[in-house]
């Protein structure tokens, strides 16, 4: 059930792009803090910027702002806007 | 799964509430998401009276008050901030725990206006506990900035509870509140919003059946139950596998995952909620804080900014603290005057045991309470930061660096309280660990604290670097200075990838809330509690151990043969004395013994007060003071007229030779303690570092704090010629060379944390075995390491200086050795 589209994980997106959530592939603790912060497939997301360094990532979802590390953003599929 | 259907429509399970008698004490739970103001609620319904403790077995902080409210009584529980209910933090285990075991009568839930649909989430989960409830519309002030226009009166119609609208910064709403919840306790329930979890729905009620009789609803139990809630589990004996049975075929039916699902529906719940109750034209976060965020996370900003933030705590806490502390001193000192003006006077080198006891005493407690000025200030600006949100965007900014070691990125201002760069103290270091998510890098983080460069270091490296470094002082200082934070990085690295490896770890997810404004009360009470944990549980302990010192060093005292020799010298001098003052016609003012000693005592009064006037007429009143007193000795002491100037001068004399005696006495009293065995004792195994039974015994005593290794050791040093300091005699003393002083210098880097930050280790590791560790690891890795380099040294001849460059270059280079091995995977998995 993979299409093209769903590949894009949350951590490939670049600055200020905008995305909606596709599937939380993360297990267990991961997962049910991501649901609980409104990881939930159809939420909108907007990459607001890389740490100084790269590494954590600032989003935006569900009207608030989180910083993420790319191994956990990575296991969510985006569909790009 | 609209809510318009679901809302107050099925009684099911509310606990049955016939109309409720008034009960006694009304027990409240305030509830709410992190950075909704919930503190600032609970400071304004309570103000100063509030009690802080540890929720049972964890160290969360719970802050609880009780108060009454026209006639009835209140015990308000601050639970920690919580996004949901799932096991997630300690902090969320805490609050569910506390909500399912205890009587709660009434949950308030704070919930932040300017970000209503998010906080939903959590308000859908507390309403499922079947409690009575009120919500705090809080921040209503943000939410109308933001153009954001709730209509209260429909939200609390949706949810068909009492909403009560608050601006907690400005302490607008406190009636409003108590009364609701005054209502909340005796009016009969009603039936509150609820979510319908659709397909879930005849799985719920299935589970509903097995659950025994609670004090919590059936459904939220049900509820958790099926999101496979161990905790929940546990208490209701429900087998996991039926729940992994239910999950399964629901997801051969539908297709559905029951996690994803029910956040799903919460949310969607949540949004419909919001959008009958409120307007929002502007779906933005403060514009300020995006603008401040421009430059604050910027690529190059950031770290000129946070080197800013830095250093603004050092100089506020650190250089005007100790400025501050030039004015408390004196009090201190008077206070230790007043004291000890209690206790017998010495008979010339007789000194009362009670009052060297007292002395002794006295002196470790101020050696305490005098840095807690800058402890006060330390805890406020900790504060600020955290109420302004600076903390988690420090964490963001550096959390890579950080990740690498096996520290977090939020271990950044616990380092930089404990003295990273320049000097602080590992006692509000340690305390700052409370925030950090990740259980692994908290500990790490604990444990590494102390090797930070504690302020009272400071005395001990100055007084080695003066007596053999004089030329290359500022290399050596840093050297010193740098070298610790690498050190902290190896041992993070070291303990995570060995004794700490199996310890839970967390996801980094972490809100970057908006920026605000701290209020001044929430500050002052929040240091002001901080201050009190200090003097509540450091400084007991410590002066429980400074009597243990006290005893090693008394006893079992100066051996009979070396004390007839002093007190025959002592009896010499005060014959000498004695022949001059028969020469003039005062001799029958100090013809007795007693009369020489309270003359002597007077002396020296006399004289250390006097170095504390600083205009004419406080010494005016000072010698009319001393004139009350006594006038005929005061004569004496003062020296006026020929006779009394004689009776001055062979004073001077024997006061001079006394001093010396109770030095002797002292050095003695020292060599021949238990303490003074017990460095000798060390020796074979110190002997490798070169440190002989005096070190030993410097940084024995240095253990109850570290000021007493410089006092230690000066006063062994001393050879009672008081005008000369104690790096000179320490040089003079030809015993010690260069290499000597860089082996202890690097014992004294890696060496054991104080009594004060075992004390915080113990409270915040929550564990006896981490203490213990926190003092043996550091001394065996401080014995190791100089051992190491000083073997090395004298090996291959190395001069000190460069004893000290080489150990700076291999920590340098072990550092940089572990950050490019890369750290094993977390162990929650992220799976397909």
């Amino acid at each position: 059930m993979d299409t093209v589209a769903e590949k894009t994980l949350l951590s490939e997106l670049s600055e200020n792009q905008r995305a909606v959530i596709k599937k939380c592939c993360a297990v267990g603790a991961l997962k049910q803090k991501l649901l609980d912060m409104g990881f939930i497939p159809g939420a909108e997301v907007l990459m607001v910027r890389n740490a100084p360094l790269r590494d954590p990532v600032e989003i935006e979802i569900q009207n608030f702002f989180l910083s993420v590390r790319s191994t956990e953003a990575a296991c969510i599929k985006v569909t790009p806007l | 799964m609209s809510s318009s259907e679901s809302s107050g429509k099925i009684p099911g399970d509310i606990p049955s509430m016939a109309p409720k008698m008034i009960p006694r004490m009304i027990h409240v739970a305030v509830a709410g998401q992190p950075n909704c103001g919930k503190s600032t609620i609970f400071n304004m319904l309570c103000g100063m009276n509030q009690h802080v403790a540890n929720y049972p077995g964890v160290t969360v902080d719970k802050y609880s008050t009780k108060m009454r409210h026209k006639g009835v009584e209140y015990t308000l529980v601050d639970l920690p901030g919580t996004y949901s209910f799932s096991m997630f933090s300690l902090e969320e285990r805490v609050a569910k725990e506390y909500l399912l075991d205890k009587e709660v009568d009434v949950i308030v839930n704070v919930v932040d206006a300017s970000n209503l649909r998010r906080n939903l989430y959590l308000t859908f989960q507390l309403l499922e506990l079947g409690k009575p409830m009120v919500i705090i519309l809080n921040m209503m002030d943000v939410a109308q900035r933001r153009d954001i226009d709730i209509d209260v009166g429909e939200l609390a119609r949706i949810l068909n509870i009492k909403v009560v609208p608050a601006v907690g910064v400005q302490q607008q709403g406190k009636e409003e509140i108590l009364d609701a919840i005054a209502a909340a306790a005796t009016e009969q329930i009603s039936t509150p919003f609820r979510v319908n979890y659709a397909e879930f729905e005849p799985y719920i009620e299935e589970i509903e059946q097995l659950v025994p009789q609670h004090e919590t609803s059936r459904r939220w139990l049900a509820i958790k139950a099926l999101e496979g809630d161990e905790l929940v589990l546990q208490r209701t004996g429900i087998a996991p596998e039926k729940i992994s049975s239910i999950n399964d075929e629901l997801h051969a039916r539908f297709d559905l995952d029951v996690d994803q699902c029910f956040a799903s529906i919460r949310y969607q719940n949540a949004d419909v909620a919001f959008h009958r109750c409120a307007k929002q034209t502007k779906a933005k976060r403060s514009t300020i804080t995006d603008s401040i965020d421009r430059w604050v996370l910027n690529r190059w900003a950031s770290f000129p900014v946070l080197a800013g933030v830095i250093f603004l705590i050092y100089q506020l806490a650190i250089v005007w603290g100790y400025k501050i502390t030039d004015y408390t001193w004196p009090l201190l000192a008077w206070v230790r005057r007043i004291i000890m003006g209690f206790m017998p006077d010495a008979n010339f080198i007789d000194v009362p045991l009670v009052s060297e006891f007292a002395l002794w005493m006295v002196n470790s407690t101020m050696a305490l309470l005098n840095y807690l000025p800058i402890f006060f200030i330390l805890f406020a600006l900790v504060a600020v930061l955290e109420g302004v949100g600076y903390m988690p965007r420090m964490a963001f900014i550096l959390d890579r660096v950080f990740k690498r070691f096996g520290l977090h990125g939020q271990s950044t201002l616990p380092l930089v309280l404990g003295g990273a760069f320049v000097g602080g103290c590992a006692v509000p270091g340690v305390m700052a660990t409370k925030g950090i998510a990740d259980e692994r890098a908290r500990l790490a983080t604990i444990m590494t604290v102390p090797y930070m460069n504690c302020l009272a270091k400071v005395p001990f490296y100055t007084l080695l670097l003066g007596a053999f470094f004089a030329t290359s002082m500022s290399e050596m200082m840093f050297y010193i200075s740098t070298v610790t934070l690498f050190i902290a990085l190896i041992i993070a690295r070291l303990l995570t990838a060995t004794f700490l490896a199996q310890h839970e770890t967390a996801p980094f997810i972490m809100e970057l809330p908006p920026y605000h404004l701290p209020t001044f009360k929430g500050v002052m009470l929040r240091a002001l509690q901080r201050v009190w944990l200090y003097v509540k549980k450091v400084v007991t302990i410590v002066l429980a151990v400074a009597v243990v010192l006290f005893v090693m060093l008394q006893y079992p005292g100066v051996p009979e043969s070396s004390m007839q020799q002093i007190r025959a010298e002592a009896d010499a001098a005060l014959q000498t004395f004695d022949a001059q003052a028969a020469r003039t016609d005062l001799h029958h003012l100090v013809a007795e013994p007693t009369q020489v000693y309270a003359l002597l005592n007077m002396y020296d009064t006399y004289r250390s007060r006097r170095m504390q006037t600083r205009s004419a007429e406080q010494l005016e009143a000072l010698n009319a003071e001393f004139q009350a007193l006594n006038p005929e000795l005061f004569i004496l002491v003062q020296g006026e007229g020929s006779a009394a100037r004689t009776i001055n001068r062979a004073l001077r004399n024997l006061e001079r030779s006394g001093k010396q005696l109770r030095m002797q006495i002292k050095q003695e009293k020292v060599s021949t303690s238990y303490l003074g065995m017990f460095g000798r004792a060390l020796e074979p195994l110190t002997k490798f570092s070169g440190f002989d039974w005096r070190v030993n015994v410097a940084f024995l005593s240095s253990f109850a704090a570290r000021e007493s290794a410089v006092a230690t050791l000066g006063s062994i040093y001393e050879q009672g010629k008081t005008d000369e300091r104690a790096e000179q005699s320490i040089a003079a003393d030809g015993s010690y060379t260069p290499i000597h002083a860089v082996a202890m210098l690097i014992f004294m880097i890696l060496s054991p944390p104080c009594i004060a930050t075992m004390v915080v280790v113990k409270l915040q590791s929550n564990s006896y075995r981490w203490m213990l560790f926190a003092t043996f690891f550091p001394i065996t890795l401080g014995i190791v390491a100089s051992s190491l380099f000083y073997t090395l040294a004298t090996t291959f001849g190395w001069s000190g200086i460069e004893m000290m460059r080489i150990f700076y270059v291999s920590v340098i280079a072990l550092t940089l050795l572990l950050a490019l091995i890369k750290p094993r995977r977390a162990n929650w998995e992220v799976g397909q």
